[in-house]
């Protein structure tokens, strides 16, 4: 988890730290030695995932993509195992890091010496076998800025047609006290029932009209595919086996890049390994097409079908602390 | 000339220090966002929990602080309290701010559990946010307990309710004011109490790491926080039924019709906090379809019996248009204009597109901002004009409120925009994909600017007549 120096906090960021540390250690690690040899993949993704990718670009700290290959050994092992003391020593290197990721810096999450080797291994082999980051970049001159439609313009032209009304009457009212006279109060109650009237029939037929077409009134359609995701600070995890757990993470296959079929109904069971997060997906048009929300001990049925063959976009829309904007990861449906 | 309570003059000094200091940490947010600033960039965070607890919680004492002053006319509430009120509000702001600047804590305004504990800010920090609203929950309750209490010497429950009007009497005469306040105090009690409980249940995670349940942690705050924020505006409404009849010249009583609106009020929109949580989809899913369905119906009384009645009371009236009466006047403006952004989004439907993103603080800056801040403002500025009786320049006014609506509407243009468009609220940087939001974001920020000016400028004018009637009363 990345972490925001603070001079003035320093000590007690290293003792939770070590907290944490031991935490994760008990939690995760444990599991991981105990089968014997240390696994790097299974510490990547317990420990590192969160802040790093290999091959997928930047988050809260650097693609790793080809990382070890410019820095020594040494360097690498001491970066891994003592971030802290060496941020705190101030290697130009580190403070490089902490300069270019504004402020985030690499925490120690307790890992050995023979776990950093272990990561590190990991992180070459899956160089040696993954596209680098640059195909899934931004293009040249950025992205162009979406048209709206669906919903979304649906009820932007109704928000201005309400609120063009709201200004006009009080502006009507305003300028209706330079010509002040006595008001029919009977006149202006029957005004009012009137206005009762329209008002709450208008309700009615909006409230039957909307309340049919709702995300839960899904629940009895068939999903032609199930998509476990896993959210955890700050960093979505996909798997088509269950997770519920950190603990489950050593124990499924995670999807590094999910692909979908185009048109087919897919249920996405949503849940979180930490804090709360929104499982917020995109469209190609970049425009929010279906969200859930992801709780830690509980799991949210998302059903969504997705014609549009394409890149689609999940972004995290529940504040999940500092790195809540690095949230983020794709899928594509072909 | 009427001299101003000193209490009520303490109050409008805290907000007239507070209030444009928030703003200021809303524009830096939003220049941050459009990718300026980049050095602070990690302060972002921290600030927007600042900006967001502090704004809620101006908008709450300060509305409280109107309602006791307009109040003051027909109960007594205790003097000792009223001190209380005043020094734990400062005490739990110096503990925020503790927390925060030292701290760099940033949970957001709702510190949604069980984030607190689990974010990258030191323990202490945690405790010491914690720390703060507590202090200022068990200060804002007793304050609440108080009104209660002075309310019910004068009258009875059901009077203070209006319930007599709506068995077809009409003595003794209730005045708006007081229903309102009642109903605003009520709620205020409920969401406390709610308040209490989830901070209890976050001090036993960070003290002695006992775990909750995120789903009742989730229920807890939201029905805190949506009670909180709307009996804020409520208690705006309740001072603007007091005063706007003054500008007009014309009485604006309680009766059957109103009487039976604010009730309706209190009993729906406790349940409307329901629409707060409709993307979380293990909720049963009938509190969900209760959420929209009570949203809805707390839309009627609003619109049909308040608006309806504060518009037919200036129609054609004599009406004495100044600073306080027009700044009360497109309050209510701003109210209705937020009230239809929020009751779009609480629609199910329209939520799945629209929760957290940008819209939802387009809707909330405007029923706050360009709403309840609007008649909180408006009405310090009657006390102290009141207390003072300085000449009016009707053309600076003017120039003032034009600042204000072109600022706050421009800004709130660019949220709504943002939000339509599908970016996230609550993103320090924008990813390349939603670079979009950038843009908005500036011309946001320009805008909110131009509203700061029209606020420093107000500011002005109403200074002047505070330091005067602070003389005099003190």
């Amino acid at each position: 988890m990345p972490t925001i120096l603070d001079a003035t906090s320093r000590p007690l960021r290293i003792i939770v730290s070590f907290v944490v540390g031991c935490g994760l250690f008990f939690g995760g690690v444990c599991g991981a030695s105990a089968q014997g040899a240390i696994d790097g993949r299974i510490l990547f993704q317990q420990k590192c995932s969160t802040c790093h990718t290999i091959g997928g670009g930047d988050r809260s700290g650097p693609d790793l993509w080809g990382s070890m290959e410019r820095h020594s050994q040494d360097w690498l092992i001491r970066w891994i195992t003592r971030p802290d003391l060496m941020i705190a020593e101030r290697d130009p290197i580190a403070i490089e890091l902490l300069e270019q990721f504004k402020g985030f810096a690499m925490e120690n999450v307790g890992l050995t010496e023979a776990d950093a080797r272990a990561v590190i291994d990991h992180v070459r082999a899956e160089t040696a076998t993954t596209a680098p980051a640059s195909a899934t970049q931004a293009p040249p001159g950025g992205y162009p800025t979406p048209p709206f439609g669906g919903v979304q313009l649906a009820a932007w032209a109704v928000f201005l047609i309400f609120a063009g009304a709201i200004a006009l009457v009080f502006g009507w009212v305003w300028l209706s006290t330079r010509n002040p006279q006595d008001v029919d109060v009977k006149r202006a109650y029957a005004v009012r029932r009137t206005f009762f009237f329209v008002v709450a029939s208008l309700l009615l037929v909006v409230l039957g009209a909307t309340l049919q077409d709702t995300p839960y009134a899904e629940a009895d359609t068939k999903a032609d595919r199930i998509v476990y995701v896993a959210a955890r600070q700050f960093d979505f995890v996909y798997s088509l086996e269950p997770i519920v757990s950190t603990g489950d993470l050593a124990n499924v296959l995670v999807v590094k890049r999910l692909e979908l079929p185009a048109g087919a109904t897919v249920e996405f069971r949503g849940t979180s390994l930490d804090v709360n997060h929104g499982f917020g997906l995109y469209g190609p048009t970049r425009q929010l097409l279906a969200q859930t929300q992801a709780m830690p001990g509980y799991v949210n049925r998302l059903r969504v079908r997705l014609d549009e063959p394409g890149q689609y976009y999940v972004f995290c829309l529940e504040y999940c602390a500092t790195g809540h904007h690095l949230m983020q990861s794709r899928l594509v449906v072909k | 000339m009427r001299k101003a309570n000193t209490h009520t003059l303490y109050w409008i000094g805290i907000t007239l220090v507070l209030f444009p200091i928030l703003v200021v940490l809303g524009i830096y947010m939003r220049t941050v966002q459009f990718g300026q600033l980049p050095a602070t960039q990690s302060w972002f965070y921290p600030m927007m929990t600042l900006h967001g607890l502090g704004m809620v919680g101006v908008c709450y004492a300060a509305s409280m602080a109107c309602a006791v002053d307009a109040l003051r006319r027909y109960i007594e509430p205790s003097g000792a309290i009223s001190w209380l009120a005043l020094a734990g509000t400062v005490a739990g702001v110096v503990l925020l701010l503790v927390s925060v600047f030292l701290g760099k804590f940033a949970a957001g305004w709702y510190f949604l559990y069980p984030l607190p504990m689990r974010g990258n800010w030191p323990a202490w920090s945690t405790v010491m946010f914690l720390s703060a609203i507590t202090v200022l929950g068990a200060t804002w309750l007793i304050w609440s307990v108080d009104m209660l209490r002075a309310i019910a010497r004068r009258y009875s429950l059901s009077e203070a309710l209006g319930w007599h009007y709506l068995a077809g009497r009409t003595e003794p005469e209730v005045p708006p004011l007081v229903l309102i306040t009642t109903v605003s105090l009520i709620a205020c009690v409920a969401c406390l109490v709610a308040g209490v409980i989830a901070l209890a249940l976050s001090f036993a995670d960070v003290l002695g790491g006992v775990r909750s349940d995120a789903l009742l942690m989730k229920n807890l705050t939201f029905f805190f926080g949506h009670v909180l924020v709307n009996l804020s505006m409520y208690l705006g409404l309740a001072v603007t039924y007091e005063v706007l009849p003054e500008y007009a010249g014309r009485p604006w009583k309680a009766n059957k019709i109103v009487a039976l609106s604010w009730n309706t009020v209190l009993v729906v929109f406790l349940a409307a906090y329901f629409h707060h949580l409709y993307m979380d989809f293990v909720q049963p899913v009938v509190v969900q379809y209760i959420g929209q369905v009570a949203s809805y119906i707390s839309s009627i009384p609003a619109a049909v019996v308040t608006l309806f009645g504060a518009l037919m009371l200036v129609y054609r009236s004599k009406m004495r248009w100044n600073l306080a009466s027009i700044l009360l006047f497109v309050g209510l403006a701003g109210w209705a204009i937020g009230g239809g952004g929020a009751g779009i989004d609480s629609t199910i439907l329209v939520n799945m597109k629209f929760h957290n993103t940008l819209w939802v603080p387009a809707h909330f800056h405007t029923y706050m901002l360009m709403g309840l801040m609007l008649l909180v403002t408006g009405y310090f500025y009657h006390c102290c004009q009141a207390a003072t009786e300085l000449p009016e320049k009707p053309s600076f006014h003017n120039l003032v409120i034009l600042l204000l609506m072109v600022g706050g509407y421009g800004m709130l243009f660019m949220f709504y925009l943002s939000g339509a468009a599908s970016i996230p609220r609550r993103f320090a940087v924008y990813p390349a994909e939603l670079a979009h939001g950038a843009g908005y974001a500036g011309l946001g920020a320009l805008f909110a600017a131009l509203f700061l000016v029209g606020l420093i400028v107000f500011f002005v004018e109403i200074g002047k007549r505070w330091i005067r009637a602070f003389r005099v009363a003190v």
